[in-house]
C-alpha cells in the first residue's frame, strides 16, 4: 500500500499547492474581470443600436471559436511585436478573462432574457432609469440562473489553467508533469493532484451552494419556504390570499382611505375640483403605426385636472397604445402630447417631437404613473420593497419615509398584513392593488390604468376597483381602459369609444353608454353586456 | 494492474539511486574573463538574462529532488557554466516546451538550449549550434523482439513522439520495408516522451524511436524494465536559440567555446548520460 502514503504526500506536496494557489489566483482574477466584461458585452449583445450588438457578437464568436492555448500565446508572443509585452501571470489574467468574458456574456444574456421584461417596463414607468432597473430588478433575478453556468466556467477555468504552462505559468498540473520528469512516479502524482483539483472545485461547488442560499429572496426575507410548503400539503392551511386581508381592509373606512390617499398625494391631486385653465393632459392628433399597420390615426384628447377618464374600445383599437404614448413607453409618429404643458420626454425641433433620452427622469419630473394587465411587480422584492422601491431610488427619499408611505398605501389597498410577501405568494387581485399601490407611491399627478381588471379572476375584479374608486374620490387625473361597464358608469367623469385607431364617440357616462350615437359603439356595447351577463351583478 | 505497479515500483527505487548533483559555478576556467563583462558586452552585463526551460525534460532540465524550486539538467548547468563565464547574470524561466520557441522568437524569454537546427527555425532565431543528435530504439529489458537496427523494425509496432523528427523517419522507413518485401511499422504516435516510455514497458509498443540520451538515462534508471536496442548518430545539429539579432548569441558562442575548450561541456553531458562524444565545436549561425 506504498502507493497510497505516495498519494497523500504529493497530495500535501508544498510544491504543488504552491501551483494550486497560482491557479486559484488566475482563475478567481479572471472570473471576476470576465464576469464583468461578459455583463457589458451582453449589454452590448442586447442593445438597440445594430453596430454595438454587430461587434459584440462578432467578438463572441471569435473568442469562443479559438482554442484558449492560441489565444495565451497571442497575447503572450504576437503582441510583443507591436510593442505590448506582458509578464505571464499578466497574459494569463488577460486572456482567461477576455475568454471568459465571451462565455459569460452569453450566459448573463441567457439570465436577463429569463426575467419577464415587463418588470423592466413597469420600472421604467416609475421613472427608474435603465442602469438602475438593471441593477436592482433585472439582475438580482437573472443572477439565479447565471450563478450556476458561472461556477460551472469558474471550475473549467481552474482546471484549464495548465495551458498556461506554454507562457511560463507554473501551475499545479504542470508542476506535476515536472516531478513526473524526475520521478517516473506519474499515477501517484497525478493522483494527487487530482485530489488538489477535487478539493478546489468542491470549495467553487461550496461558494456557489452559498451564493445560491443567499440570494434566495424567500430566504432573504425570513420566509421559511419549506414551511410554507409543509403548511399547504400537511395541514391544508388556507392559502395566504384571502381571508387574512379582510380585517386589515375593515379597519379603514372608505372615507379614511380616501383621506389618506389625499394627504399622502399631498398637493398633486388635492385640487380635487375642475378648473376652467388649459387641459392636464392633451393630445393633439396623435398618429401612431407599427409597421404598415396605423394603430392611432390622428387622436385628440384633452382630460382636466381632477377627470377621470374611462377609454372603451374593442381589443386592437389603440386604447392601450395611447397610455403608453402618453407615458412615452412609445413614441408618437406625429402630433404633441403634453402633461401640464409639458413634453414626457421630447425636445420640439422644427415642429416635431423628437424623442431624448432619460425618458424614465422625464416621466419622474412630470409625475406620470401606470398600472398594468399583467400588475409586472418585481418579482425579487416583496410587497412593501416593491412599493419602496421608485421613492428611494427615483426620488431620493429616505428609507424609512419611504417605508412609512408604503405601509400607508398598503392599508389604503387593504394589503396591511401582506407586507412581506413576495409577488408570486399573493393572488392576482392582491398583486394588482400592491401595483397601485406602488403607482400611488410616487406621488403622480395622473395615473394611467391599461385593463387593469382584465387577467383578474371575476371574483378578484372588485376588489382592485374598489381601491380605484377610492382614487377617483380622492381627486386624481385618471385614464382607465377598461372593459368594466359599471365602473364607467359610476365612476368615470367621461367616457370615450375606441375603433380602429380613432376616437368614436365621447362624452359623460349616461350619454355614451345610455344611448350611443354611433353605430360602432352601440355593437361594441351590446356585445360587452351580452359577454358579462350573470357576472355583471356582484362585481362592484 | 500488476505490471503497472511493477513498472512504478522500479522507477521509484531507480529514483532513489539517482541522485543528482546541482550546477556547482565553475571557477577560474581558462579563457573566461567574468570580471570584464562590462567592457566586453556592454549591452548585456547588468542585466538578467531569462533562460526557457522546460522542467519535464529529463536529462535535460528537471527539478531537483531535493529542492523542488530548483532546477537541474545537462541544459541547465551547461548554461550556468557559460553565463558564469561571461560574468553575466541568468534566471530560469518554466514553462512548458511547445512554448519555449515562441517565446525566444517574440522576446519572452533570451534563449533555450537542446533546440534542433533546421533551416526554417533559424530564419527566425539565431543559434549557437554544440552538438549533434543521437537517436535510438528503447526495447523492453532483454530485447525480445531482437531489436538490433533500424531494419529490425519492419512489422514492428513502434512508438514515436507526436510531430518529433523520429515519427517522420518511421514513416519514411515503412515505406522502406514494404520496398524489400517486409510488412511495413505500425507507428503510435505519443504526445509526450514518457507516454511512449510507457507504451514500451507495458507491451503496448515493441520500441520506442527517441532521443539518445532520454532512452540511455531511462535505461540507466531502469534496467529491469528497459534497454537499448541500437542507437545512431544523426546529422542534425542542436544549439541554443536566440532572438534574431540578439547580441546575446555572440558572446554565448565565446563563453561556450571557453567551457568546451576546458572539457566542462564534455563534464556535464557525461554527468547526465549524455554521450561526450556528440559534442561538435560551438558555432553561431545566423542562417
Amino acid at each position: 500500500m506504498d502507493w497510497v502514503y505516495q498519494v497523500f504526500g504529493y497530495f500535501t506536496s508544498e510544491f504543488l499547492w504552491a501551483g494550486a494557489v497560482l491557479a486559484v489566483e488566475i482563475t478567481v482574477c479572471s472570473i471576476a474581470i470576465g464576469f464583468m466584461l461578459g455583463l457589458l458585452v451582453a449589454l452590448a449583445r442586447m442593445s438597440q443600436f445594430f453596430a454595438l450588438r454587430a461587434v459584440a457578437w462578432l467578438y463572441i464568436s471569435l473568442m469562443r471559436g479559438t482554442p484558449q492555448l492560441l489565444q495565451l500565446v497571442f497575447i503572450f508572443d504576437a503582441l510583443p511585436l507591436i510593442g505590448l509585452k506582458f509578464g505571464s501571470f499578466t497574459t494569463a489574467v488577460i486572456a482567461f478573462s477576455l475568454s471568459e468574458a465571451a462565455f459569460a456574456a452569453e450566459i448573463v444574456r441567457g439570465g436577463i432574457m429569463s426575467v419577464n421584461p415587463q418588470q423592466g417596463i413597469a420600472a421604467s414607468s416609475l421613472g427608474m432609469g435603465s442602469v438602475k432597473t438593471l441593477r436592482r430588478i433585472i439582475l438580482p433575478q437573472a443572477l439565479r440562473t447565471i450563478l450556476p453556468a458561472l461556477a460551472g466556467d469558474s471550475i473549467g477555468m481552474l482546471k484549464m489553467t495548465s495551458v498556461a504552462s506554454v507562457i511560463f505559468v507554473s501551475e499545479l498540473t504542470f508542476r506535476s508533469q515536472q516531478i513526473v520528469g524526475q520521478t517516473f512516479e506519474f499515477f501517484t502524482v497525478f493522483t494527487g493532484a487530482a485530489l488538489i483539483y477535487l478539493v478546489l472545485t468542491g470549495l467553487i461547488s461550496g461558494i456557489q451552494a452559498y451564493l445560491e442560499y443567499a440570494m434566495d429572496p424567500e430566504r432573504k426575507r425570513g420566509i421559511n419556504a419549506a414551511q410554507t410548503i409543509f403548511s399547504r400539503f400537511a395541514r391544508k392551511a388556507e392559502p395566504v390570499d384571502q381571508p387574512l386581508a379582510k380585517p386589515a381592509a375593515a379597519r379603514l373606512t372608505v372615507q379614511q382611505r380616501t383621506d389618506l390617499v389625499r394627504s399622502l398625494l399631498g398637493t398633486s391631486a388635492a385640487s380635487g375640483g375642475k378648473t376652467e385653465e388649459a387641459p392636464f393632459l392633451s393630445c393633439r392628433r396623435i398618429w401612431k403605426s407599427y409597421g404598415e399597420r396605423e394603430i392611432l390615426k390622428g387622436i385628440d384628447l384633452n382630460v382636466q385636472r381632477g377627470e377621470v377618464v374611462a377609454v372603451l374600445g374593442p381589443s386592437g383599437s389603440g386604447k392601450s397604445t395611447l397610455l403608453r404614448l402618453i407615458n412615452h413607453l412609445e413614441s408618437v409618429d406625429e402630433g404633441e402630447i403634453t402633461v401640464d404643458g409639458r413634453h414626457v420626454g421630447y425636445v420640439k425641433q422644427n415642429g416635431r417631437l423628437r424623442p431624448t433620452s432619460g425618458r424614465a427622469k422625464a416621466r419622474a419630473e412630470v409625475g406620470v404613473s401606470m398600472v398594468f394587465q399583467n400588475f409586472n411587480l418585481f418579482a425579487n422584492l416583496t410587497a412593501l420593497e416593491n412599493i419602496m422601491e421608485a421613492p428611494m431610488q427615483v426620488h431620493g427619499v429616505s428609507r424609512a419615509e419611504a417605508e412609512q408611505t408604503a405601509r400607508i398605501l398598503l392599508d389604503v389597498v387593504g394589503l396591511g398584513f401582506h407586507c412581506d410577501h413576495l409577488p408570486h405568494h399573493l393572488s392576482g387581485g392582491q398583486q394588482q392593488r400592491v401595483a397601485i399601490a406602488r403607482a400611488l407611491a410616487v406621488k403622480p399627478r395622473l395615473m394611467l390604468f391599461d385593463e387593469p381588471t382584465s387577467a383578474l379572476d371575476p371574483e378578484l375584479v372588485g376588489e382592485v376597483l374598489n381601491v380605484m374608486r377610492t382614487l377617483a374620490e380622492a381627486g386624481m387625473t385618471m385614464i382607465v381602459v377598461t372593459h368594466e361597464m359599471n365602473f364607467a358608469r359610476d365612476v368615470a367623469d367621461r367616457v370615450v369609444f375606441f375603433d380602429e385607431g380613432e376616437m368614436v364617440e365621447e362624452g359623460t357616462p349616461a350619454e355614451v353608454l345610455g344611448s350611443p350615437k354611433k353605430e360602432r359603439t352601440r355593437r361594441f356595447l351590446n356585445m360587452l353586456s351580452r359577454d358579462a351577463e350573470g357576472l355583471e351583478g356582484d362585481r362592484i | 494492474m500488476r505490471p503497472l505497479l511493477a513498472i512504478l515500483m522500479s522507477l521509484a527505487a531507480g529514483t532513489a539511486m539517482f541522485a543528482t548533483m546541482s550546477g556547482e559555478a565553475h571557477a577560474a576556467v581558462a579563457g573566461c574573463q567574468p570580471e570584464k563583462a562590462a567592457e566586453k558586452f556592454p549591452e548585456l552585463a547588468g542585466l538578467t538574462i531569462k533562460l526557457g526551460a522546460d522542467p519535464s525534460t529529463p536529462p535535460y532540465a528537471t527539478i531537483d529532488d531535493k529542492d523542488q524550486n530548483k532546477l537541474v539538467g545537462s541544459d541547465i548547468d551547461l548554461a550556468a557554466a557559460v553565463f558564469d563565464c561571461l560574468g553575466l547574470k541568468h534566471e530560469v524561466s518554466k514553462g512548458s516546451w511547445p512554448g519555449l520557441f515562441p517565446a525566444v522568437v517574440s522576446g519572452q524569454i533570451d534563449l533555450m538550449l537542446y533546440l534542433y537546427y533546421t533551416p526554417k527555425r533559424v530564419a527566425q532565431g539565431d543559434f549557437v549550434v554544440y552538438m549533434k543528435s543521437g537517436s535510438g530504439a528503447i526495447v523492453q529489458a532483454g530485447n525480445p523482439k531482437n531489436i538490433r537496427a533500424e531494419a529490425d523494425l519492419c512489422g514492428k509496432t513502434v512508438a514515436a513522439g507526436l510531430g518529433t523528427v523520429e515519427e517522420k523517419q518511421l514513416q519514411a522507413l515503412g515505406e522502406k520495408c514494404v520496398a524489400a518485401g517486409k510488412s511495413t511499422i505500425n507507428v503510435m504516435t505519443s504526445t509526450d516522451v514518457p507516454a511512449g516510455f510507457r507504451l514500451v514497458g507495458s507491451g503496448r509498443a515493441d520500441a520506442m524511436i527517441s532521443d539518445l540520451p532520454l532512452i540511455n538515462m531511462m535505461v540507466k534508471k531502469n534496467p529491469e524494465t528497459y534497454a537499448v536496442g541500437y542507437s545512431v548518430v544523426s546529422d542534425y545539429e542542436i544549439g541554443a536559440a536566440f532572438k534574431k539579432g540578439s547580441p546575446l548569441a555572440a558572446a554565448f558562442q565565446q563563453g561556450l567555446a571557453a567551457i568546451q575548450a576546458a572539457g566542462l561541456q564534455k563534464e556535464i553531458f557525461a554527468k547526465y548520460g549524455i554521450d561526450p562524444a556528440l559534442e561538435i565545436p560551438a558555432m553561431l549561425k545566423t542562417k
